[in-house]
């Protein structure tokens, strides 16, 4: 369970373009759920992602991994818990450009010291997964929308994280490739991972997907609801 | 610690593809940075090998030499004196010295004419410098006139073209007999250039020095280390001048560094939040920033070296020889002899490598503490 | 002043190396008064990321002075022959009061960077920077040993002037002038040998028994700070010696040059390195108890441990090969 507890996130503190991103939120997400964070932009979701994801710390209050506190941890142990538990998938794939799609699959786990023909086994496996296989050494830069969106997600694995977090993944797709996406959430969600989607996308909060979806507005969680 | 090293290994092998991704703004930094190390290599490399070749010089020369003035110049020493020098405490052994300078009018050429101590040549043969040699046009067995002291010119026979150890030596030397030197010179008999003298013990020099003037108050004693004291410094002078000029070169290219480094293209830093993102930590990209600039001060550097390497030992460093050696109209061909030290190369790591390793701490830095969720929004 | 090349980059390095070590300080002050490990406000992250840069300003800081020390001891070396008397960097060294100053403050601050970035080591394996103020705390205390190094060095470069009357080794070091440096040789071998080989046997105990059973963490790094002083010692007392293969050669940059194989660097380089991570045992001894480095420390210690006994163990090794191979025999004499 990824706890939060009653936290705000606030940028330029004490400067005149001030932002209160999060508003004393306390939410608790499932482990092995699919959670939804449904919202208009500016509502705080992205925030929220990043910060139970841990890639930020709150400006207050504390959060909590598997009962575990990480609220004040340093980034070196912060990013080694969000390198081992959590895959992100971006808005905008945010893959390395200059960069074969193989080598985007496997950046994530460069720190850790893997040996190299191991974890190059393990992502080309990915890619197969995900019928790339062929496009293994391509740029990313020639391939198609659907072929990134795959990456992304592939890239999102590597590390066989417990949990994914997707932000605004069908922003960009279009009806069909969001279809396969949320298809491909669902296999992974078959399988026991927690996903983690942030999404103003009707065809992501009203899937089957969706056990839980928490509504947001200006920072504040509005409702809480479970599907069944 | 396998792991530790795979993971240096990893982020090298990105550092590397992410340099030649970005080939135009990295090149330029290098071609510059090459550039400087260049010519700061050159500058150290030729004034360190002219300072062993001066030492070289000196390591057979007499401790103590001694010289005649009048009026405060020099003048011919009468070799009797060397008897009773010879006795004082100390003096191994005195020999008097046949040497001069000749000025060449139609070369507008200074050579250095001698009587050597063993193996002089027969009176009418001389040895010459190769310097003179070529620029004469002349070779061994062919005769050569030069003009003596009273405008008369005199024929030798060119025994041996000389071609020592150090060319700065004997490039434009001319060997002969004692005979034919007093003839050319005007030097009477009973006479020499000067007194050159073996001391036993170092610390006697001064001594056996103070003891000379006091015998003979118009000799000059010019002890060796004297010498090479001197042409050290003035060596040391003209390269430390010529670093120091150099530094303003070296300051527009930190700045130039400092400016490339801090103007991180929105590209780079798009890549560097991604990192971030996907689970790099601060460290790693600093590590990633580290490698980047070792890859490249490493290449400036080696590149730099060996190219200046060449230029001062395997050609006749065209840029710097003016400079530095400065007082012959007689250029010869010389070449150093090559020789490479701790000092030379540490010297020149301070003054390149590291100048632009701190100016890039900073920037490196404030590259690395990018905010992932910066990437997010 | 002498406008070498050399002494050009000592004193610029020496000039970069005090600012970088400055603005460090500077941090170093606002992390010990305003951190506050379990605030999440920016403040306290912007301190977090800055911490960062310290740490990597320091590592490069060591490794230049590193550098620079035995640059400063060959310039030395090569510049003797403008002072009359100076045979080698002993008499350069003497020609001003601030020769050997300088080169003491660059010992004295490399050991002290080592110990640092030992700190900074250990403090990045617990996960709430438990070593925080006593890290900065040793920057602090570090920044005016930087500082004096640079001054000192530069009052010693500016103040060179050729043809200055001074002594070289042969007199420094002879029997003949007072002064510490002869008393040195003024002692018959055999004690002085002893000594050596006793303080060596003493700091293999010490850290053979804290690796074993981690008990005399403070000893092994008292020792090994003895043991560093009696190496220097012995090696101007007898163990240059050896290597001259001359009895009265006394001096301990000579083993620097190319003539005995340059065998100086790595003598000097496993005697610092063994002291500086024999020294670390010591300064990391008072945070075992400390939660988040319980597990941790322990193990680092004898890491540290191992890497100062090895140092020590070439070092002896080297040494000792040379005294039973060389052809110098010393006692009888």
């Amino acid at each position: 369970m990824i706890s939060t507890r009653d936290i705000s996130k606030v940028f330029n503190a004490g400067r005149p373009n001030e932002f209160t991103a999060l508003r004393g939120v306390s939410l608790d997400v499932r482990l092995h759920e699919t959670t939804i964070l449904k919202g208009p932009s500016g509502s705080g979701k992205t925030t929220l992602l990043g910060l139970m994801g841990c890639m930020a710390r709150p400006t207050t209050g504390r959060i909590f991994l598997r009962d575990r506190e990480i609220t004040s941890l340093p980034e070196r142990f912060l990013t080694e818990i969000r390198r081992s538990t959590f895959g992100f998938i971006f808005q905008q794939f945010n893959l390395i450009k200059g960069v074969s799609a193989l080598e985007n699959v496997m950046a994530p786990a460069y720190p850790t010291g893997e040996k190299f023909s191991l974890l190059r086994g393990r992502a080309l496996a990915t890619l197969e997964m995900f019928n790339l296989g062929d496009r293994a050494d391509a740029k990313v830069e020639w391939l198609s929308g659907g072929e990134a969106q795959r990456v992304a997600i592939a890239r999102a694995l590597i590390n066989n994280p417990a949990v994914i977090i997707a932000d605004e993944p069908t922003a960009h797709l279009d009806t069909r490739l969001a279809h396969e996406f949320i298809g491909i959430m669902a296999d992974l969600k078959r399988r026991g991972t927690t996903v983690i989607v942030a999404s103003h996308d009707p065809l992501v909060y009203e899937s089957e997907l969706a056990d839980r979806v928490v509504e947001m507005r200006d920072g504040r969680v509005v409702s809480a609801e479970n599907r069944p | 610690m396998a792991i530790v090293i795979e993971r240096h290994r990893h982020i090298i092998d990105f550092t590397l593809s992410s340099l030649l991704r970005r080939k135009g703004k990295n090149g330029a930094l290098l071609a510059i940075y090459t550039l400087i190390v260049f010519i700061l290599a050159s500058v150290l490399f030729f004034t360190h090998a002219l300072r062993r070749e001066a030492a070289l010089l000196l390591k057979d020369a007499p401790e103590i030499v001694v010289q005649r003035t009048l009026t405060g110049r020099y003048q011919p020493v009468p070799t009797a004196w060397g008897d009773r020098i010879g006795r004082i405490n100390g003096v191994i052994s005195v020999r008097p010295r046949l040497w001069g300078y000749h000025y060449d009018p139609v070369l507008m050429a200074n050579y250095t004419l001698m009587v050597p101590a063993e193996n002089p040549p027969e009176p009418g043969s001389i040895d010459l410098g190769s310097g003179i040699s070529r620029t004469r046009g002349a070779s061994s067995g062919e005769m050569i006139a030069f003009v003596g002291h009273d405008g008369v010119p005199r024929m030798f026979t060119i025994r041996n073209i000389l071609d020592a150890e150090s060319q700065l030596l004997t490039s434009d030397l001319i060997l002969l007999s004692e005979q034919d030197y007093r003839d050319f010179s005007g030097i009477p008999a009973g006479q020499a250039t000067d007194l050159a003298l073996r001391v036993r013990n170092p610390r006697e020099y001064a001594t056996v020095a103070e003891k000379i003037t006091r015998m003979f108050p118009d000799t000059r004693p010019i002890l060796r280390s004297e010498i090479l004291r001197t042409y050290d410094a003035v060596f040391g002078w003209r390269s430390g001048l010529l670093t120091v000029i150099f530094s303003a070169a070296a300051l527009a290219f930190v700045i130039f560094a400092w400016d490339k480094a801090t103007g991180l293209s929105a590209e780079e830093r798009r890549e560097i939040g991604i990192l971030k993102a996907i689970g790099w930590e601060t460290s790693d990209i600093l590590l990633m920033k580290f490698w980047e600039g070792c890859a490249v001060s490493l290449t400036a550097f080696l590149v730099g070296t060996i190219l200046a390497y060449f230029h001062v030992f395997l050609t006749p460093s065209p840029l710097f020889a003016p400079v530095l050696k400065g007082w012959s109209t007689l250029y010869p061909a010389f070449r150093l002899t090559p020789f490479l030290d701790f000092g030379a190369l540490s010297t020149l790591f301070f003054l390149t490598v590291v100048p632009y390793t701190v100016t890039t701490i900073v920037p490196s830095w404030l590259a690395a503490t990018i905010d992932p969720d910066a990437v997010m929004r | 002043m002498i406008l070498h090349p050399s002494i050009l980059a000592l004193l610029l390095s020496s000039l970069l190396i005090s600012l970088m070590t400055l603005y460090a300080s500077c941090y170093g002050f606002q992390i010990l008064r305003r951190w506050d490990i379990a605030s999440g406000s920016e403040l306290q992250l912007a301190l977090e990321r800055r911490t960062y840069l310290i740490s990597t300003i320091i590592s490069y800081f060591l490794f230049f002075q590193l550098v620079s020390l035995f640059l400063f001891i060959h310039t030395a070396d090569s510049i003797c022959q403008l002072f009359v008397g100076a045979m080698c960097a002993v008499g350069t060294l003497t020609v001003n009061s601030f020769g050997y100053p300088a080169l003491l403050l660059k010992v004295i601050t490399f050991l002290m960077a080592g110990l640092w970035l030992i700190l900074n080591h250990a403090d990045n394996k617990g996960y709430d920077y438990p070593l925080i103020r006593a890290k900065y705390l040793l920057l602090l205390m570090m920044a005016p040993f930087v500082l004096a190094e640079t001054i000192v060095q530069g009052s010693y470069f500016l103040g060179l002037r050729p043809d200055i009357i001074t002594s070289c080794c042969g007199s420094l070091f002879s029997q003949a002038s007072g002064g510490i440096a002869s008393d040195l040789l003024a002692l018959p071998s055999i004690p002085v040998k002893i000594t050596f080989y006793l303080s060596m046997a003493l700091t293999f105990a010490a850290g053979a028994r804290f690796y074993l059973i981690g008990r005399g963490g403070y000893l092994v790094a008292a020792l090994s700070g003895i043991t560093f002083v009696v190496s220097i010692t012995s090696i101007i007392s007898f163990i240059s010696l050896y290597y001259y293969e001359m009895p009265s050669h006394h001096c301990p940059f000579c083993i620097l040059q190319r003539e005995y194989g340059y065998v100086g660097y790595p003598l000097y380089g496993l005697l610092l390195l063994g002291t500086v991570t024999g020294l670390g045992v010591g300064v990391l001894q008072p945070y075992r108890s400390k939660e988040s480095l319980k597990k941790i420390l322990p193990a680092l210690q004898q890491r540290l441990t191992a890497i100062s006994l090895i140092c020590f163990l070439i070092f002896l090794g080297m040494v000792t090969w040379q005294i039973l191979f060389s052809n110098l025999k010393l006692e009888g004499y």
